[in-house]
This record gives C-alpha cells, structure tokens and sequence, in this order.
C-alpha cells in the first residue's frame, strides 16, 4: 500500500498517494488546472506550461504534472499572477493556430480559449502569424490527416504511440516555431504508422483526424456514443461506437477500463464499414431451380424447420448437425447449442475453434482442468519473461501485444520467441529461437532437459501441486535424457547457446508468462506442443500465482465464449462432460426435456462433421456465421462433402465462399445491431449493445433459432431479451452462476465468478488446479516425424496465418476501405536462397501445389522472414484459398487440423 | 574524386559505428560529409533507420533539428557567414551582400556548377577576428571584400588543379 | 596596472597541441598522478575547498556537484562524465582555445572528475562547427591512450576510463547540460523535465557529472597545486582565475585570462582600449543570454557574486563591447533572432513567445506609434516567458531585454 499524505491545493485539504502525479491529484478532487499536454496514459511532458502551480517553499511557477506530491505540500493553482501567465499561454499558441474547425472532433483547446475570454479577438496581445510559418499537412494516411496548423505540439500524438502502443512511429521534424509532427521522412503513408489511430484518440485539438467518415460527423448536431465490444480478435477492446443518422460514423476505445484501457488496432478503430455494406443480406434467400430467390421469414423458416424434421426423421437424430459461430454472442450461441441438443437431438455442434486452439484447450484441459487463460490481458504489462510460441501477436493481437511490448520497453522483461517465421515481435524480442516446421516437441524437450540438468526446477511445487510428484517428474526426467543441445540442433536448427538460454531465462524469471498460438496448436501434434510447454511451466512451478502462467490469445471476438456456453460436441455448459449424468438432469430440468432425450454421447467434431457429410451420414446442416469453404483444412474435400448434403441452411451477414452451397440463406444481424455477451480470451465476460438497426429484415440470430425451434415443434423457451438468456446460461454453467447484466454494465467480469458476490477471477489455478484431484498433470511426449514431408516432388514446406489488415475469412475486413487501402493481395513469401535457385523475382506470379491441390496465381514475396526451404500465405484471400493446400488429417486428441504444415512445389503460373 | 572516403557506400560508413542510437549524430555527420554534395540522402537516412533500429521519422526528425544537416543537395563548398552580435557589429551584413554578388546568387542557395552553398551560422567563436566566414571545416577571419574575393577565387582555382 | 595571469592557459602558443610529449614536459598529467595516489573522496574534497565555481555560465560550485554524483544511485552499473564543449554562446570562444591548443588540459580535468566521481565512460559533446576542437581533442585522447593514460588500470591505479568524442550538429540549445545528454543519446534537442538533475538521472538514465571545458581545464592545477594555492587569485566569493572572451570595439580583441574581480574597465584595457578611440556605451556580459550594462558599470569588480548583486551577469565570460554610435536596438534584435533560431520549440512560451519577440523588435527598430508601451509589453512577456519555460533558453530572453531597457530605454523609445 502506498502511504496516504495530506496537502493542500487553495487550502482545500486533500489526501493522496504520496508520490501521486499533482496535476492528477488535482484533477481527481474536481480542481480542473487547465492542462492540454498532460494525458494520465503517458508519461509528463511539460510541453503546455498551463498546469503551473505555486508551491510553498520552492521557486518561481512549476508545471504541475511534473510534480509528485509530498507530505504537507501547500499548492497554489489559481491566483491572479498564475491566471494571466496561462492568458499569455493560450494567447501565445493561439496566434501560431488556425482556429477554423468543422465541429467533427472534441476540441480541448478551444474549450480553453473560451474559458478565459480569449475567443474574443479584442482579449487577445499577439497578432496571428500561423500563415506566414507555412505549416504543411500531411494526407498521405489511408486513414488520418494531419494539420500543422492546427497542432499545439502537445507531444501526446507521439508519447501515445511509443508508450502506449510500443511503435514509436511518429516524431517531431525542424525545431521551434516551424516544428511539427511526421511519421516517416515526413510522409505519413510511407511511415511504419500501422493505422490503429492512438494518436487520433489522444489529439486534444482536430490536428489529427480520421479519415473515413469524418465528413459525415457533426458533434453538435446529436451524436449518439453506445458503448460496446470489437467484433475481430479475442482480446475484447471495449468501444465507443458515434451513431449519427443511423450509421456508425466513428470508433473510440473506451479509457479506463480492462481489457484495453483506450487502446484500439487498426481493425477496431478503422473497421467497422462493413455493418453498413450495401452487400449486407437482407433478406431470407431460397434456392429455387439452381437460384437463390427472396422470400419472406416464414417461407424460410418454415422450410427449414420441415427439412430438418424430415431428414431427423427418415435418416435419425444423428443426420443433423451445426456449426455454431465464434463471430456471434454467447446468447446466440448458447441456444444455437439448445436447438441442436434439444431440437435436433445429438450433441453435433461444434465451431471453429477445432480449427484454431482445440488442441491447446485439449492439453489445458487434460493437464490443468481449465482450457482458458489462466492470467489477465494487463498481467502482460508486469511480467518479467514472455514466453511466445507460434504467435505473432503484434498482428493477430495487437492489443495484447501493446503490454507486452510495454514490459519490454519499459520495464526491461525479456520476450523469448519461438516461431520458424519473423515476427514483428522479434524487434523486441530477447531471444528468437526459429526451429523448422513441425519440431516444436523436440526443441522444448531440450528446453525440459537444460532446465532439469541445471536444476532450475522447483521441488517443492512439484511435490505439492504436480500429480505423480517427483515420481511423475522422473519419468519426464528420463524421456527428456535423450534431448541433448546436439540432438535437439539436429532437428530444429536451433543453435544450442540460444535455446540453453532461453530456457534459462524463462525458469528463472520471477512472473513469466506464455502465450501460445496457432504455431503451435494447428499442428498433427498441436496437443503434444502444448504438453511440453505445461510439462516446462509446471517443473519450474511457473503458474499459480499472479502473473505466471499460459495463456492462449484467442483468435475471434467469441471463441472463448462459444466453448464456455457449450456449443461444443465435448461438454455442455461451463465445460461439464456430455457424459456427466448429474449434469444431463441438471440440464433436462432446466430445458423442461426427459432426461433421456439428451444424448450422453459425443458428437461430431468440426471436421468430422465434414467427413460424416462426405460418407453420408450427416444429411442437414445448420452453419451460423462460418464460413468453412474457405477455412476448413483441404477445402476440395470439403466442397465435396457439402455438395453431398441433402439440405444445407447457411445464416450470416455476407454471402461468402460456402452460401452458394446453401439451400436457403438466412440474413443476421453484425455485432453492431445486436445485444447479448462475448468472452474474451481472458475468460471477461463482456456486454455487446445495439447501436444501429439491421438492414432490411435481418434478425439477430437467437431470434431466428428460436423461431426454427418453434416450427420443428419443439419451443426452446420464452425468452424476452439477452438478459433471460443469459440467467439460462448462468444457471447451466457454474463458471458463470454470479454474474448477470447489471453487473456487466460498466466492466467485464472474469469467470469462474461462482456468485453474486464474486468479483470474478483475474488469475486461475492460485490454489489448485482445476482437475479432479486438483493436481497438474505432466504429459511425457516424445517428438515424431511429421506425416507430411518435403520430397522432391514437393520440396517447401508450407506455413500458413494471419495479417493485421485482415481478418479470419475476410468477409468482414474486406469490406473496410481503410483496411483494404493498407493490404489487399494475397502472397506467399519465399526465402531469399530459394528465390534464386529456383530463378523466381519480386513479385513474380507463382503456381503453388500440394498433393492435394493449387493455387494460381499468387505473387511471390521474396524475404528473409522465412526460412530457407519454409513459404507462408496469409488464409485470408477468397482468390487464393491456401486451404486447397492444406491437409485434413488430425491430431488425435483434439481433431485439430495441420494447417500449419503442408508439402508444396512452386513453379512460374503460366497464365 | 577528390575525397577517398567518397568511394565509400553507405552501409560501410554506418557499419564503422556500433548500432546503437547515441552513434546517430555521429553517423549522420560522417554520411554528410562522405557525399560529394554535402547532404543527407534519403537512402542514407532509411539505411541509417535500419542499421539503428530506429523509426523513420526519429532519424528524420534528427536530421532536420540540427542545422549542420541538409536534405537537400547542396554545394561542394559550404560558406556559412557568421550573423552573431558581434559579426554583425562588424558589418557581416555586408560580408553576405558581397558574396551574393560574387557568388551570384542569394542566401541559401547553390551556384549553378555546385561549387557554393551560401548559408548563414550562429556565431562561429571567432569574435577576436569578427566578421568571419567558415567555408566546409575552414574559417576565415577579418574579412573585407577584397579578402572575400580572395577566399573564392582561390577555391574555384584549386577544384580547377584538382579536376585538372 | 592590470596584467593577464595565465594558470589555466599557460601553454598557449608554447607547446604544440598535438604532441602529447610537450604536454607532459610543461606538466601535463602531474595533476591525474597526485589524483590517482588518492582517495575519489580526498579529489572531491580538494575542490570543493578550492570552490571551483563552473565556468560553463551558471557558476555552480564543482566539487559539489561531484560529491552529487559520486554519492547518487549506489547500485547503478554504469557512471558517467560528459564534458560539454558545446560552446555556442555568442561572443564566447574560450573554450575553443583551450581545445585547439592544449587539448590535454581539459582532458587531464576529465580523467581526474571521471577518478573523483568513478566514473568509467566519458563523452565529450563538442560543437559539430568546431573542427579543429574536435580533430585535435581526438588526437589528444588517442595519444593518451597510448600513454596509458585511458583505458584500462590507467597508471596502474586500476582506474578503468574510456572516452570518446561526440559531435554536436549546430543546436546552441545543446549547451544546456540535459538537453546536451538527450543529444548525446541520439535525439532531437528537446530539454529534459527538471528534476531529476544528471547526477541522478544524467545520460542514458544514469548519473552523470557534466562540467564544461573551462571548468576542467581548472581541475589540474587545484589538484597539482592545492586549493590553497587556487584561492590566492580571484575573489572570496569566487576563487581562481576566468577567462574573458572580448569582442566587438576595442584594439585587441580575445582571450584573457585574469583573476576574478577585475573591472570592466582594466579588461577593456587589457584589450587595447576602445578601437579607434570612440567613447564606450554599452557592453553585453554573457552573450546573448546575458546583460547589457552602460558606463555606470565600468569601475565593479567582474565576479559571479558582484555581478548578480547588480543584477547583471557573468555567464560564460563574453565581454562584446559598443561604442558610441552602435545601435542597441541593433543588438537587442541580433540576440532575439538568435533565441528564435535557437529554440527547440518543446514548450509554448519559449516556441511562440520567442517568434512574437522577433516580430515586436522588428517594429521597435522599423517604427512602431507607441515604442515605450511596445518596449514594457515585450519586458512583459518576457517576464512570463521566464517564469513558464522549460529551460534556461525561453528565460532568456529578459535577461538582455530588460537590461537594455534599464539602461538605453531613451534610445530604443524615441520615435525615428
């Protein structure tokens, strides 16, 4: 606790941290010092002089957010001599300032001006002279302008962007009366800016401003602020969305609260376009003769609740099946998981997250008996080692990425990376360990080895919290033997120094984290990665207290919530076994079904839904908001399974790559028109509000869930808004029993949150970890040979992820203009070395093939960020489906697909 | 090519400096000089980015708030005229109008074969001898016109040797 | 009548500067022997007696200012010396002769602080227009590395000092101690937010003792010599002897060293009386960040402490003197444009305010209706310039303006 000292601001008596910033403190007890270069996110900068003070005993007038306060400190903030030297200030800056302003943004400044009388022309001493400074703007952005002219070279633009998000991008150029703000050799557009418009959001004058929509935008003509969630990635960045004439014309990020306390990338900030798309579906769409035709709601849902009916009925419960979506709220897809268990009688549901962390959560689970997160988002900002593993978080989460580089920049942590392709991460990284594709278990076996002949293992957490204690460690001891630096070198390439050291590093660290990714889980041995790195994490005992532990940053807005609400073929809610019986009658009572209407067997997994569609077993399909024609592993598989359904019911906002294959199509509504929660990946349950109608007659989509129910005679309940849905899912899973909408009102809350009175839980496993016995478990694995191998046929190895400007299947992202303006073709990047032996030049259009299919054309992007006979393509791209390449064979603990790991040839297209 | 070190390439003048940000002064004043136009390339400032691991604009941002630096092409001959209180107390006006007229051109600017850049320096600390004029490392003192023509002269009639 | 008396200067134009042979023979490096054979404290000791003020300008007691650093963050890995050759004041040059001609001075008072405050790395931060200054300090530390003089175990002692020369780039605001190591650390010349001072926080976040030339150049004789001895010249209040740089119109302009306390009138002397026997007018102490000051102030004693009881300035020793004739208004202007140009543009008062001075000059030299009220709201402004600045460059600009007003308020407000 920091010791409470009392001083006194104009003789009024306050009490404060000792040490607290002054200008802070002030402004907390409602004595507004005027301030414009202060912002509490950044560092003191000095730059404004407006927050001058008086102290007693100390010399001359001092800027007050300089200042930290101390016992018995008398300050004098407004006297008559203070007010007229802040006259001058405001006096001074504005004669070097054009005043001209189209009310689109909040003008702190101008607020100023008007406070002490100096809007009026005749107040003023000092003649204009911005005009003969001939200040440029700069409107080289895809998605700000900047204006000299209107910048009170306040420092926040460029503190925001190197404290806050760790880039560093923008500067000052010339010196004095003619300096200015750049990002690059004074272009903007051709800077390293990455777009995420930190610096728009901290800008206290309009200097700078977004580009999309600011026309549109009138503050004085009633803006509406509804604040909500982000749609793309898992890490749930609160948002401010401004809805004006029904349309969403600007995106903030919310100050002051977890995950992202103001934060936004540039997809948060910048990507909201789509909700408006006039590509938007806005109508049910029947296929009739080849066609898809508009119809009304009935006509659909009547349809599709007789087509489902008779194919349950003629071919049994198990012919049904649905993909649930990680794009929609936890309300939408707890009765999604609802229809098919109660309605359609299986447990066939499941998502995309076999696709992305099944396999991290299969280990998780199987080790630690939780399969999320066990620490917070922020946790990153104070931990000392940051273990990345296949994760290139700068793009994929960028968010999350800001804290970590924050422990790195500014706190000195060390960011260990293992990944076979550079990341931008690597920049900041301590270590970067790069071992070849598919070798991950081998090279963190010889991490085990060096950690345990080095002793730098912690007994006595073994010996209390590891099931087997150090019997169970002995057999890992003895598995890990072989592992020696040489032997690991020999199949990961990793240089011995550099692993010994990393392994070093991450035992010794005092609050090490790590944060796994697609690298490592979409693998054939996705679950065996994930095993070592718990099997490191638990001889070390670097988990179990606050800020130590692993951490998967999950890839979409809901993915954590569609597995917490139980749209899984696994488990039910909160993660109980379908199996569990106690749990059915717990659930049947709810649901008001018999018992023994509930299958207690698994279902289907996502890929072997697609397999049950091409044997023949599974006739219906019911796909919420994915689209797999473009992210299922070995995509002419799953076309050809999908064709093969009898009946297939496609609902989402877009057509997209697998719509054409449905029999009817059904319009809902995008995050922005809709109501209901999502989990983020550090399990923060987190409101979702409308802000915008839906265009034409989408429907959110429990409201049409529950309509198909209805119609197939078996009502899924009365449910008056989200808010009974959510009391359902509070009463199904245990992890979320306390928790309700009024308390989500301002915060997110961690789950497990048992009761009401719980504040939910920012760190798992503190005590015990969440398995039957409370023990961890240690999984020995040994490393094998991938099925899968360069030969001379297909002599690359294929790496397949994401890029920041776009997202999941691009549906969304690409209907962005300022998203699409930063990146919008597709590539595979080559090495160097391979680039040459095989002749092929920048940007050269390529024929890429595996044993299962191609892709062409695609330009080649020659770079050393991959390795020698290593390519990557980003899976966004409709026009190169890298999933025709892909392989569909599994890992066999969590039917995860190897998208990550592809034998390919590359030969010049010939158009 | 009178100067050796202009053989070299960029990367090799970085590379004689650790990659470390307090080289950057350093690395930019030994670019500058090795170019025979006496400025900073943009390739220059991108490669010395790179090298340091800095953003763009830092280096820019450096490169513009040190007036020794130019990013733009300028003479092989830089005359900057001292205008201190006290080179002015001894008519450097004068000294600047005389070289505008021999050099035929104004403050600021380039003769047509890229012989001169005509700039103006805070004092030089050269007060004993005021006015003074420093042209590339060498500065001269007590100047007249007549002494002026002189410096010029004798310039133009060395690269003439040297070209020769 | 007065005479120069050459301590610190005394091998000028007597021994060739780039031969570390000829040092030696007149002595140099007697003081870094006697300084190694002691304790760090006893070299603190020793200059804090001698109350060596720093000759950069601002005239804080040196040895003070070690014991600071010496004494601030225990734990830290790394201490630093930075020697600010940054000499950019107009009218000032007596830091440049003390590089171009006896290099080893200065860089035997380095090595000696480096000993005092155990500092193992040091930086000399010298002007970019300062060529030679620059070409014969590197020969200087080459040649001393030769003679283990740096480096490592130097002397045997195992002290461990390592130096190298950094280059400014034309930024008069660099001479300003913090804004100095932001420089040195690469960046732009924007000041530093006061406190934490170097010794806590100095280059690269580690404390640092920074000194100016001058003032090391100092070190060796009080070393070699004893404080005693430095005391015998100069005046209670400000021991030792200071280098006077004086310009402008008198016979003999340059460099003099004299003891502290002289008179404007004997520099004014010593450099060969009023060029072309004019009357004297006006001089301005200190460069542009100084003070203009008239007749009236020929016969007081030059000193840091005399000077302030007179509310005029020492600063870095600059003495540029007018005569009868010269224009004030002329100069006044000259060193507003200057602080204009040499402002970093960090906080508004000093960015804009410097910019509006300009503008009000020019119109107090080209005509303006109301000089009087246009000279006391400039005087006015640069009162808040100086109460809300940063750094010492946007508290400037008073510093001339106002004298000037005191003393030739006639001539800048009557109406031409």
């Amino acid at each position: 606790m920091t010791k409470q000292i009392s001083l006194t601001i104009d003789n009024k008596k306050i009490t404060a941290p000792e040490g607290a910033n002054l200008l802070q403190v002030a402004s907390e007890n409602n004595i507004a010092i005027p301030h414009l270069c202060y912002h509490k996110k950044l560092s003191p900068t000095g730059a404004c002089r407006l927050c001058i003070v008086k102290i007693e005993n100390q010399r001359g007038l001092i800027a007050s957010c300089t200042v930290q306060v101390s016992d018995g400190m008398k300050v004098t903030a407004f006297d008559g001599e203070l007010e007229e030297a802040r006259k001058y200030l405001l006096d001074w800056l504005l004669s070097e300032h054009d005043e001209s302003h189209d009310n689109s943004y909040d003008d702190a400044f101008r607020e100023l001006v008007h406070r002490y009388g100096l809007d009026k022309k005749e107040n003023r001493l000092f003649p204009s002279i911005y005009k003969e400074l001939g200040y440029p703007t700069d409107e080289s952005s895809p998605v700000l302008s900047y204006d000299a002219a209107k910048c009170i070279k306040c420092f926040r633009c460029i503190k925001g962007c190197d404290e806050v998000q760790g880039k560093n991008v923008l500067s000052f150029t010339n010196r004095g009366i003619i300096s200015y703000i750049i990002g690059g050799f004074d272009n903007w557009g051709e800077s390293e800016c990455d777009g995420c418009g930190e610096c728009i959001q901290l800008c206290p004058t309009g200097a700078i401003v977004e580009k999309p929509h600011r026309s549109a935008i009138n503050l004085l003509n009633g803006i509406q602020k509804v604040r909500t969630t982000c749609p793309y990635c898992g890490v749930g960045c609160q948002l401010e969305l401004f809805v004006q004439d029904g349309k969403i014309v600007r995106s903030n990020g919310v100050e002051g609260v977890s995950p992202n306390d103001g934060r936004l990338c540039v997809k948060g900030r910048f990507g909201y376009d789509y909700v408006h798309s006039p590509e938007r579906l806005t109508k049910p769409l029947i296929k009739k003769g080849g066609k898809f035709v508009e119809s009304s709601w009935d006509e659909a849902l009547d349809l599709v609740a007789r087509k489902f009916s008779e194919i349950k009925e003629k071919y049994g419960r198990k012919a049904l099946a649905g993909y649930a979506s990680a794009k929609t709220t936890n309300e939408d897809n707890y009765l999604f998981m609802k229809l098919v268990r109660k309605v359609f009688g299986n447990n066939n549901v499941d998502y995309c997250t076999r696709l992305c962390h099944a396999s991290t959560v299969t280990a998780m689970l199987r080790s630690l008996g939780d399969g999320a997160g066990s620490n917070s988002i922020e946790d990153y900002a104070g931990s000392d080692c940051i273990l990345v593993t296949g994760n290139n978080m700068i793009e994929t989460h960028p968010v999350t990425a800001t804290f970590v580089k924050y422990a790195v920049q500014r706190k000195g942590a060390k960011v260990i990376i293992i990944d076979p392709k550079w990341t931008p991460l690597v920049k900041d990284a301590h270590i970067w360990l790069q071992p070849k594709l598919g070798t991950d278990v081998a090279l963190l076996n010889g991490m085990l080895r060096v950690i345990i002949s080095e002793d730098l293992i912690d007994r006595e957490f073994i010996t209390k919290r590891v099931d087997g204690g150090l019997q169970a460690f002995e057999r890992l001891k003895a598995l890990t033997g072989k592992y020696t630096p040489e032997y690991v070198k020999a199949i990961t390439g990793v240089p011995a120094h550099l692993m010994t050291e990393a392994a070093r590093v991450y035992a010794r660290a005092g609050s090490p984290l790590i944060a796994t990714g697609m690298g490592y889980s979409q693998q054939v041995t996705g679950t065996h990665n994930v095993f070592c790195l718990i099997n490191m994490m638990l001889i070390t005992g670097q988990v179990g207290r606050r800020g130590a532990g692993l951490n998967p940053p999950r890839g979409q807005n809901n993915v954590q919530g569609v597995s917490d609400v139980g749209a899984s073929p696994f488990t039910y809610p909160g993660y109980i076994p379908v199996e569990d019986e106690e749990n059915l009658r717990h659930i049947a009572r709810i649901w008001d079904v018999p018992f023994e209407s509930l299958d207690s067997k698994k279902g289907l997994s996502t890929i072997e839904i697609m397999q049950a569609a091409y044997e023949g077993s599974v006739k219906g399909m019911y796909i919420m908001g994915e689209n797999p024609m473009l992210t299922d592993p070995n995509l002419n598989h799953t076309e050809e399974a999908i064709k093969r359904l009898d009946f297939l019911v496609v609902q989402d906002i877009f057509h997209t790559d697998t719509t054409p294959f449905a029999d009817v199509i059904l319009p809902a509504t995008a995050f922005a028109e809709s109501e209901g929660t999502y989990v983020n990946s550090d399990r923060r349950v987190l409101r979702v509000r409308k802000a915008v109608d839906p265009p034409g007659q989408a429907r959110q989509d429990w409201e049409i869930i529950t309509e198909i129910a209805r119609r197939m005679g078996s009502p899924l309940g009365n449910y008056r808004n989200e808010s009974d849905i959510w009391d359902e899912i509070a009463r199904t899973a245990p992890i979320f029993a306390g928790i309700s909408y009024d308390r989500l009102k301002d915060q997110g809350i961690q789950w497990p949150c048992p009761d009401k009175d719980h504040p939910g839980t920012d760190t798992l496993f503190l005590e015990q970890f969440n398995t039957p016995n409370g023990l961890g478990k240690l999984h020995p694995v040994d490393y094998a040979e991938q099925n899968e191998q360069a030969d001379e046929t297909y002599p690359f190895i294929l790496n397949t992820g994401r890029i920041l400007y776009q997202y999941h299947s691009s549906t969304m992202s690409r209907r962005n203009k300022a998203l699409t303006d930063f990146a919008n073709q597709a590539y595979v990047l080559m090495n160097p070395g391979d680039a040459e032996r095989h002749g092929f030049t920048q940007g050269q259009k390529l024929r890429i093939a595996s044993r299962r299919g191609l892709i062409e054309p695609i330009a080649v992007k020659i770079s050393n960020e991959v390795l020698p006979g290593e390519l990557f393509m980003p899976f966004h791209y409709p026009e190169a489906p890298v999933n025709r390449l892909t392989r569909d064979e599994m890992d066999p603990y969590s039917k995860i697909a190897p998208f990550k790991l592809s034998a390919v040839n590359a030969s010049p297209y010939k158009g | 090519m009178t100067n050796p070190l202009q053989l070299m390439c960029t990367q090799q003048i970085i590379e004689q400096f650790a990659p470390e940000q307090h080289n950057l002064l350093n690395i930019l004043h030994a670019l500058q000089d090795n170019h025979p136009q006496n400025y900073l390339t943009e390739q220059a400032l991108d490669d010395t980015a790179r090298y340091l691991g800095l953003p763009k604009s830092s280096v820019y941002g450096v490169a513009t708030y040190y007036t020794m630096f130019s990013l733009v092409p300028r003479g092989r001959y830089i005359v900057r005229v001292c205008t201190s209180v006290v080179c002015e107390l001894h008519k450097a006006g004068r000294v600047i109008g005389s070289l505008e007229n021999m050099l035929g051109i104004t403050t600021g600017e380039t003769t047509p074969d890229g012989m001169f850049t005509l700039e103006l320096s805070e004092c030089l600390g050269q007060c004993q001898d005021a006015p003074s004029v420093m042209v590339n490392e060498k500065v001269y003192n007590n100047l007249d016109d007549n002494r002026l023509a002189e410096i010029i002269h004798q310039i133009r009639g060395s690269q003439k040797t040297a070209n020769r | 009548m007065i005479q120069e008396t050459r301590r610190v200067l005394k091998n000028i134009g007597k021994i060739n500067p780039e031969s570390i042979d000829d040092a030696i023979r007149a002595g140099a490096y007697d003081g870094l022997k006697k300084a190694l054979l002691v304790q760090p404290a006893d070299v603190i000791n020793e200059l804090m007696g001698a109350d060596l003020h720093g000759r950069g300008g601002a005239g804080f007691p040196a040895g003070m200012k070690q014991k600071f650093v010496s004494e601030s963050c225990m734990h830290c890995p790394q201490r630093y010396v930075v020697v600010n050759a940054d000499e950019g004041e107009p009218g000032t040059f007596k830091d440049r002769i003390i590089m171009e001609q006896d290099p080893h001075l200065y860089l035997e008072g380095t090595i000696i602080a480096a000993y005092a405050v155990q500092a193992s790395k040091g930086f000399i931060y010298i002007r970019g227009e300062y060529h030679d200054s620059i070409r014969k300090t590197r020969v200087a530390i080459k040649d001393a590395y030769k003679k283990g003089l740096l480096g490592k175990n130097i002397l045997g002692s195992g002290f461990d000092c390592d130096i190298e020369v950094k280059l400014g780039a034309g930024s008069y605001l660099c001479g300003e101690e913090l804004t100095m190591l932001e420089s040195l650390e690469g960046k732009r010349g924007n000041p530093r937010i006061k406190p934490p001072f170097p010794a806590e926080k100095g280059a690269f976040g580690l404390p640092t003792l920074v000194n100016n030339v001058e003032t090391l150049a100092n070190i060796p004789f009080i070393i070699a010599h004893g404080k005693a001895e430095f005391r015998k010249l100069g005046t209670e209040g400000s021991p030792g002897t200071k280098i006077f740089t004086i310009s402008g119109r008198v016979n003999r302009a340059g460099h003099y060293e004299v003891p502290m306390g002289v008179t404007l009138q004997e520099l004014i002397h010593l450099a060969g009386g009023m060029s072309e026997g004019k009357p004297f007018k006006a001089a301005l102490l200190g460069g542009a960040a100084g003070t203009f000051v008239d007749a009236s102030m020929l016969e007081e004693q030059m000193s840091y402490d005399n000077l302030k009881k007179k509310g005029a300035t020492l600063g870095s020793g600059a003495v540029i003197i007018f005569a009868e004739g010269d224009p004030v208004v002329e100069a006044l202007h000259n060193c507003l444009r200057f602080f204009r140009h040499e402002s970093c543009g960090k906080c508004v008062p000093c960015r804009t305010g410097t910019a509006q001075l300009v503008k009000s000059a020019e119109q107090l030299r080209n005509g303006h209706p109301d000089k009087k009220a246009l000279l006391e709201q400039m005087i006015r402004e640069s009162t808040i310039m100086a109460a809300t600045s940063l750094c010492p460059l946007g508290q400037s600009p008073v510093l001339p303006l106002k004298s000037a007003a005191s003393y030739f308020s006639r001539e800048l407000t009557e109406i031409k």
